[in-house]
C-alpha cells in the first residue's frame, strides 16, 4: 500500500519535473520533452536533433510567442517555460557573428587596464573563448612593454600563449587595448593585429580606460577579408554583453 | 547563360536537404523535368485578380526552371502585368518561355504531359491527375487539392493580394513535388516536402474603397529580389501611385533570375535600379540611385522606407537615420521575416540584433523571396491606408513549405532587446528595466 503511494508520489513528482513543449521549425510543429532543471542549451540541441537540422544549427535559437529570445544560459524553469508552450526555432537574426561575453569580461578588462596602465600607459588584453564557439569566457593580460604611446607584447610570452591556446582548444576572439585620448585605430593597430583573420575584432578604449567600465565610448572594428578594418557603429554590433 | 547559372541559388537551397551524393546538374535537371499545366476557362481570366494569379504562378514556376503548359483561352490583359508588356495574355505569357531561366519553356498544352496541374477558380476540370485549385479573395488566398468546382468560385476579387498568395502556394507545391523525387540526406526531412492538400494564408481584411491612392514618397533600399517582389505586388494595385527613390549599386546577374520578379533574361548586365525604375514607370516615379544607402548624397530617408536588403548593418544604418516608418523583409532559407518599425515600436535592430559576417552566397528560391516582398507590400499599403498592423502583428515569420500546418505562419510582436545595436527608444527602456 505504502509502496503504491510512494510510487504515485514519485510519478507525480517526475511528471512535474518533466513536460512537453511544442517546437515549430520550417512550419512543422513537433513535441519535445523537457525537464525543469535542464539548460535551454540542451533543449535547443535536442530541438535541432528532433528536426535533423544540419545546416548552420549554431545560428538557431528558441523564441517565445511574444517574440522574445529564450536565453541559453537559463534553465527551463528560470526561462519560465510551461507545459505545451509553443516555441519557435529560428535563426537568431538572419545569420550569426556576435560574440557572447561572460558577465565579468568587461569589468575585469577595465580592472587590468587600471592596475597595469595606471592612467598613464597603454595596455592590452586578449579576450579568449572556445575555438569554434562565439563565446568569450577568458581574458589574457600579456607580458608587454608599455609607454603612454604604445605597447609591445613579449614574443616569448606570445609563443607560450599560442601553445596554451592549442592545448585548451581556445582561440583569441578580440584584442582590446587603451589609448591616451580618443579611441581610434592607429596605422600600427591596423597593421599588426594579433590575429590577421577575416572577422577578427579589435576594441580600443579611450583615456587609458579611466572612465566607467563600458564599451560605449570604445572604437570597435572588424577586420575584413581585404585586410581593411571596418569601424562598427557600436560595440553591440559585435558583442553581446550580458 | 545556362540553366545552372540561373538556378545556382535554388540548387544551393535544395542542398539544405538533398543527399550530398547528388550533383548540381542532377538537381538542376530534376527541377527542369517538372511539367506543370495551368488551366483556366474564360470566366476566371476575365478578372484582373484571375490574370494576376496566373501570371504570378507562371513566373514563379519558370524561375524554378520548370516546364509550364498553358491550357487557357486567349484574352486581353485587363491591367498591367509587368514585366510583361500589355497585350493578349496567353501570347504575353508565352514570351516568358526561356526568358527567365534557360530551358524553362512556357508552351500551349498541345501534347503536354503534365506531372501536376493547377486550375484557376471554378474552371471545369476532371482528371485523375494530381491537381489543385487556386482560389481566394482580396487579401486571402488558398490552394485546395482535387476540390470539385462547385466548392470554388470564379476569380472576381477587386484586389490582387489573394491571387498572389494562391500563386505562391501553388509554386511551393510544385517545388515540393520536385524535392520528393530526390534522395534526401535525412529521411526525417521528408515531412517538410509532403503534399499539402489544403493550404491558405490571409493578410487580414482592409477596409479600402476603390479610390486612387498616392503612397507619397517612398525610399526603397535594395533593388534585389524582395524589393522587386514588393514592387511587383504593388504594381498589381492599379489605383496605387507613388514616388521616391530606389538605392542599389548592383548589376543584374544570371543568378538573380531565379527570384527577381521584374527581371527577364535580356536584363542581365543592366543596372538594377534603372531596370526597376523603368519597369515601374509611369505610375511609380522612382529615382534610380546607383549606390548603397546611405551614401554621401542620400540625405534624410523618406518618411516611409521599405528595406529588402540582406545586409543587417545596412538595415541598422537606415533605422538609425530614420524618424519615420520602416518595413523590412528578409529570407532565411525556406522562411521569411517581415516586420515594420516606427518610433513607438521596437526597431529592426531589436528584431535582428546580430550581424551577418559570413558573406556566403545566400540560398534562395522564387516563391520564398516572393512571399517576403508580398508581405512587405501589404504592410506598406496598410500603413498608407491608415490600417497599420498592431504590435501583435509587428513581425511575421512564415515558412511556406507547409502552410497546411497550424504554426507555419506566426504573427509575433517584436520584443525590445537590451542588446539592440541601434539603441532605439524601446531597447533603452528595456535596458533601464533590466
Amino acid at each position: 500500500m505504502n509502496d503504491t503511494v510512494e510510487k504515485r508520489k514519485e510519478q507525480e513528482k517526475e511528471n512535474q519535473e518533466k513536460f512537453a513543449v511544442q517546437i515549430v521549425y520550417n512550419g512543422v510543429t513537433k513535441p519535445l520533452d523537457v525537464e525543469r532543471n535542464q539548460h535551454v542549451t540542451v533543449v535547443l540541441q535536442r530541438a535541432i536533433t528532433l528536426f535533423g537540422i544540419t545546416q548552420n544549427p549554431h545560428l538557431l535559437s528558441l523564441f517565445r510567442e511574444d517574440g522574445s529570445l529564450i536565453p541559453e544560459t537559463d534553465t527551463v524553469e528560470r526561462a519560465g517555460l510551461k507545459p505545451g508552450q509553443l516555441l519557435l526555432l529560428r535563426p537568431n537574426a538572419v545569420k550569426g557573428g556576435v560574440l557572447k561575453l561572460a558577465a565579468n569580461i568587461v569589468p575585469s578588462t577595465f580592472q587590468v587596464f587600471e592596475d597595469c596602465g595606471r592612467g598613464e600607459c597603454e595596455c592590452a588584453v586578449f579576450w579568449t573563448g572556445p575555438a569554434g564557439d562565439e563565446i568569450v569566457d577568458g581574458l589574457k593580460h600579456p607580458v608587454h612593454e608599455r609607454s603612454p604611446y604604445g605597447y609591445h607584447v613579449d614574443s616569448n610570452w606570445l609563443t607560450d600563449f599560442w601553445k596554451e591556446l592549442a592545448a585548451s582548444e581556445c582561440s583569441v576572439k578580440v584584442q582590446v587595448h587603451t589609448h591616451p585620448g580618443k579611441a581610434f585605430h592607429s596605422a600600427t593597430d591596423d597593421r599588426w593585429p594579433i590575429i590577421a583573420q577575416d572577422g577578427f575584432l579589435s576594441i580600443v578604449i579611450p583615456d587609458f580606460a579611466a572612465g566607467p567600465p563600458t564599451l560605449s565610448r570604445a572604437w570597435v572594428g572588424r577586420l575584413q577579408a581585404n585586410g581593411n578594418w571596418q569601424q562598427l557603429e557600436s560595440a553591440q554590433e559585435a558583442v553581446m554583453i550580458p | 547563360m545556362t540553366a545552372l547559372d540561373g538556378l545556382t541559388r535554388t540548387i544551393l537551397l535544395s542542398r539544405d536537404y538533398v543527399s550530398d551524393d547528388l550533383t548540381d546538374d542532377e538537381i538542376c535537371l530534376n527541377l527542369q523535368s517538372v511539367r506543370v499545366l495551368c488551366v483556366s476557362d474564360l470566366q476566371n481570366l476575365l478578372s484582373y485578380s484571375g490574370q494576376t494569379a496566373l501570371v504570378t504562378l507562371v513566373s514563379l514556376l519558370g524561375r524554378m526552371g520548370m516546364q509550364v503548359g498553358l491550357c487557357i483561352p486567349e484574352v486581353e490583359m485587363v491591367g498591367p502585368q509587368p514585366p510583361l508588356t500589355m497585350g493578349p495574355l496567353r501570347a504575353m505569357l508565352l514570351t516568358l518561355s526561356e526568358n527567365v531561366i534557360a530551358g524553362a519553356f512556357v508552351r500551349r498544352n498541345l501534347g503536354f504531359q503534365p506531372d501536376i496541374v493547377f486550375v484557376l477558380g471554378d474552371t471545369k476540370f476532371d482528371s485523375q491527375q494530381l491537381f489543385w485549385r487556386l482560389s481566394g479573395e482580396d487579401w486571402a488566398g488558398s490552394l485546395k487539392m482535387g476540390e470539385t468546382r462547385t466548392e470554388s468560385h470564379a476569380w472576381r476579387s477587386t484586389w490582387t493580394a489573394g491571387s498572389m498568395i494562391s500563386a505562391a502556394l501553388a509554386a511551393n507545391e510544385a517545388f515540393k513535388f520536385a524535392m520528393r523525387r530526390l534522395e534526401l540526406r535525412d529521411p526525417k526531412s521528408q515531412i517538410f516536402f509532403e503534399t499539402s492538400r489544403t493550404s491558405s494564408f490571409d493578410f487580414g481584411k482592409i477596409a479600402w474603397s476603390e479610390g486612387a491612392i498616392d503612397l507619397g514618397r517612398i525610399d526603397v533600399i535594395s533593388a534585389g529580389a524582395i524589393s522587386q517582389s514588393a514592387l511587383y505586388a504593388l504594381l498589381r494595385f492599379p489605383v496605387v501611385r507613388m514616388s521616391g527613390r530606389i538605392f542599389d549599386d548592383d548589376i543584374t546577374a544570371p543568378s538573380n533570375l531565379n527570384r527577381n520578379m521584374l527581371t527577364l533574361a535580356d536584363d542581365i548586365g543592366s543596372t538594377k535600379v534603372q531596370l526597376i525604375a523603368d519597369a515601374c514607370a509611369p505610375r511609380f516615379q522612382l529615382q534610380p540611385i546607383k549606390a548603397r544607402f546611405p551614401d554621401a548624397g542620400s540625405g534624410e530617408p523618406a518618411s516611409h522606407v521599405v528595406i529588402g536588403v540582406d545586409d543587417i548593418p545596412s538595415r541598422w544604418a537606415v533605422q538609425r537615420r530614420s524618424s519615420g516608418w520602416l518595413a523590412v523583409g528578409g529570407t532565411s532559407h525556406f522562411s521569411i521575416s517581415s516586420s515594420d518599425h516606427s518610433s513607438t515600436k521596437p526597431c529592426c535592430g531589436c528584431l535582428h540584433p546580430v550581424d551577418d559576417v559570413a558573406g556566403d552566397i545566400v540560398p534562395t528560391i522564387s516563391f520564398v523571396s516572393f512571399w517576403a516582398g508580398l508581405a512587405m507590400a501589404v504592410r506598406l499599403l496598410r500603413k498608407c491606408i491608415g490600417q497599420e498592423y498592431g504590435r501583435d502583428r509587428q513581425h511575421l515569420w512564415l515558412t511556406p513549405l507547409r502552410l497546411d500546418q497550424p504554426h507555419a505562419a506566426m504573427w509575433l510582436p517584436v520584443a525590445p532587446t537590451p542588446n539592440c545595436p541601434v539603441r532605439c527608444r524601446a531597447s533603452l527602456a528595456q535596458l533601464c528595466r533590466s
